[in-house]
């Protein structure tokens, strides 16, 4: 089957291609918005194409003859809700039944409640706008799906790790600095998949014969908490839990004027609205923004500090999830099993880890 | 490039009166206005043949590297020196054809390896050949990072039409700069994932006379560290990439390093206000062309010629010549066998 992937150079996106390419299963067709985002799909000899995710008619063209699309692309929030629609069009004037479509289980937030499955409702509430995006974008998907008559499923995995993954990255970084933390002695639930998982889940939509115009949560096969994520990343590294740094308050992140603002900006009908500013208003509004809060001065009269953690809001919710959410539905409608058990996905996350810093290393 | 880099070097150089912007040749008429708007006396025009310079002056050369070869060919046939963009053709074939050509022209080809005009990397050769902190003994490079280069068109991934991946790309300036600062290596291994197009990871281990060893990872895919770090007898240098003036030290014995910053010559009388920062990275590249045009006016010798040019590419081209597959331990079984099959074909 001749499968176009979209957001081909991306973590997700690339390692589908190696695995369609290497594993033969699929003619892939990696799609690229620029030219310097082939450096990755380019060490095959594959078809490539340049295409938008925001732009319907650079996208059609570079669907032509494709026969499944798999949608891996990245944006901000404005741009995540606004690329269902450009997809979906984009497939119906290619002659593309099928899309798969990558959503994400914080649809559910990080903190995902007790309970929850994909019949749970989804609200636009949450604290962070990329969320909410989400939410916006796979409605907006279905949407469009039946609205084009396509054959639609969407994917919603959690922490989703492996090579080129931020969670091994930044984890590693963490260690390194000291600055790794866990909350609640890392009781909470991880809600991993391993890449490979995820392109299991992704193969099974391509050659499924039920299940459109369904999500479907997909995970590891395991329930890993947060410590088993980081005990193991710990011994793959070399280091040791005891460096971790044990909270048991996690921070307010109270909104400060200026995210307001940006998250104001990010809404829709405000981006709808920018064009008709005028540039050097735009560009002036920026520059108070920069300026609101600036860092504080240094202070002479000091010690360097202890290595601090570095507590995102994502990451303090997803540190207090209490629930692993199932992939019954997953299992039953598309036949999914997760191949790669936790202990070889992390040996090979980390595996990757070591290729990627040989030489920083030694 | 040419917008990027010669652009600003010319109008430098113009406004001193050093150079004077004849013409302005690419088909594109788009690609040529940015500098038709900074030099608008010099003629613009589509193609080489349409050039009408006076004898003796300098080309220079910035186009997709397969163009390298027949255009230093004509420049150099009528009458014109060269400075040619690194890496200096597709193939060192070309680039002997090159120069040849200069050669029975007697004009001058000089490449754009500017990096050796860094402060930082003549420091870093003087350390080398006159063993300051004794013996070499072993150096990592790591350089690179996600691919971003805004004027890349989709020709420069595709392998019919550019011979090689971030060997070529990057590895050209890394490459030099290790034989320029070493000589050639005894013994190497080079390996890449290239599976049937062009690689995005290399790794180059590398034995020299003497004992000294060395490790290259470069990287279009994954942010590296950028640095250069070199283990001496009585020692640690480190580097980091495109650092024009700037040196870490950690002399043994000694209780820190010296993060440095890199100035003029000092003498016994050199006053602190006469003290200044050694050149910078853009007027390294600014010192490259001063250089160039020193040399075609009688005033010097060229620090990069065709010769010198050749020599990066050459041993690269071993390299890819006795490439190997890089294991890329994420992969599954079946994954990695149909790589080997896919590298090696």
């Amino acid at each position: 089957m001749k499968v176009a992937i979209i957001g081909a150079n991306g973590f997700i996106g690339s390692r589908l291609v190696e695995h369609f390419h290497l594993g033969g299963t699929h003619q892939v067709v990696p799609v690229v918005r620029k030219p310097a985002s082939l450096a990755l799909p380019a060490r095959f000899a594959v078809e490539w194409r340049l295409g938008d995710a925001l732009d319907q008619t650079s996208l059609a063209q570079a669907l032509q003859g494709c026969e499944v699309v798999v949608h891996a692309a990245i944006g901000d929030p404005v741009q995540i809700e606004r690329m269902p629609e450009v997809l979906c069009a984009a497939c119906a004037v290619a002659g593309i039944k099928r899309v798969v479509y990558l959503s994400s289980a914080s649809v559910h937030g990080q903190a995902i409640a007790p309970d929850t499955t994909e019949a749970t409702p989804l609200h636009t509430k949450h604290s962070l706008e990329y969320n909410n995006a989400k939410v916006r974008a796979e409605t907006s998907f279905f949407s469009e799906c039946r609205k084009y008559q396509l054959e639609g499923y969407a994917l919603r995995p959690g922490v989703v790790y492996g090579p080129r993954s931020r969670w091994i990255a930044d984890l590693a970084a963490e260690f390194a600095t000291d600055r790794a933390w866990l909350y609640d002695e890392g009781r909470g639930i991880c809600n991993s998949i391993y890449v490979d998982n995820l392109v299991h889940a992704i193969e099974r939509c391509v050659s499924a014969t039920s299940g459109a115009g369904e999500p479907y949560l997909v995970g590891d096969a395991e329930t890993v908490t947060w410590a088993d994520f980081y005990t193991k990343s710990a011994e793959l590294l070399g280091r040791a839990m005891e460096q971790v740094h044990r909270v048991n308050e996690l921070p307010a992140f109270e909104r400060t004027f200026r995210d307001k603002v940006e998250n104001t900006v990010a809404q829709p009908w405000v981006q709808s609205l920018l064009p008709a500013v005028p540039f050097k208003l735009k560009r002036a509004t920026k520059t108070l923004l920069a300026s609101w809060n600036p860092p504080p001065p240094p202070e002479a009269w000091s010690l360097p500090g202890q290595p601090a953690p570095h507590i995102t809001e994502e990451m303090a919710l997803l540190q207090q999830c209490r629930w692993k959410f199932p992939h019954e539905r997953a299992a039953r409608t598309l036949g999914y099993a997760p191949p790669v058990s936790f202990e070889e996905a992390m040996r090979r996350s980390f595996a990757w880890y070591r290729f990627a810093t040989e030489a920083d290393v030694i | 490039m040419s917008q990027q880099f010669y652009l600003p070097t010319l109008r430098v150089l113009a406004q001193r009166n050093e150079v004077q912007v004849q013409a302005l040749v690419d088909p594109a008429a788009s690609a040529r206005t940015p500098l038709a708007q900074a030099f608008p006396g010099a003629h613009q025009v589509e193609s080489l043949a349409q050039v009408k310079a006076t004898e003796g002056a300098l080309a220079i050369i910035a186009t997709p590297p397969r163009f390298h070869q027949p255009q230093t060919i004509e420049c150099v046939e009528r009458g014109w020196h060269v400075l040619c963009e690194k890496p200096m053709a597709s193939t060192s074939n070309e680039c002997a054809e090159m120069i040849a050509a200069a050669k029975k022209a007697n004009r001058l080809l000089a490449v754009g390896l500017y990096k050796r005009f860094f402060p930082s990397s003549q420091y870093l050769k003087a350390l080398i050949s006159e063993g300051q902190l004794g013996t070499l003994r072993s150096f990592t490079v790591s350089e690179g990072g996600p691919f971003r280069w805004p004027a890349a068109s989709p020709s420069f991934f595709n392998k019919t039409q550019t011979p090689g991946g971030v060997l070529l790309d990057v590895g050209v300036h890394v490459l030099d700069l290790l034989i320029w600062w070493l000589g050639e290596p005894e013994t190497y291994r080079y390996s890449d994932d290239a599976m049937g197009g062009l690689e995005t990871n290399s790794r180059l281990e590398l034995n020299y006379h003497g004992g000294a060893r060395g490790l290259v990872r470069l990287s279009r895919d994954w942010a590296t560290t950028n640095q250069y770090r070199f283990v001496f007898d009585r020692g640690v240098v480190t580097w980091k990439v495109n650092d024009a003036n700037g040196l870490t030290i950690q002399i043994a014995g000694t209780p820190t390093g010296l993060r440095s910053q890199l100035v003029t010559p000092l003498t016994p009388a050199t006053p602190d206000s006469e003290i200044r920062p050694a050149p910078t990275n853009p007027q390294s590249f600014i010192h490259q062309l001063r250089s160039v045009v020193a040399a075609i006016r009688g005033e010097g010798t060229l620090l990069v010629d065709g010769e010198e040019g050749m020599r990066s590419l050459r041993f690269i081209e071993t390299c890819y010549a006795n490439r190997t597959l890089l294991p890329q331990p994420w992969f599954t079984p079946t994954e990695a066998t149909r790589a080997t099959q896919l590298a090696a074909s």
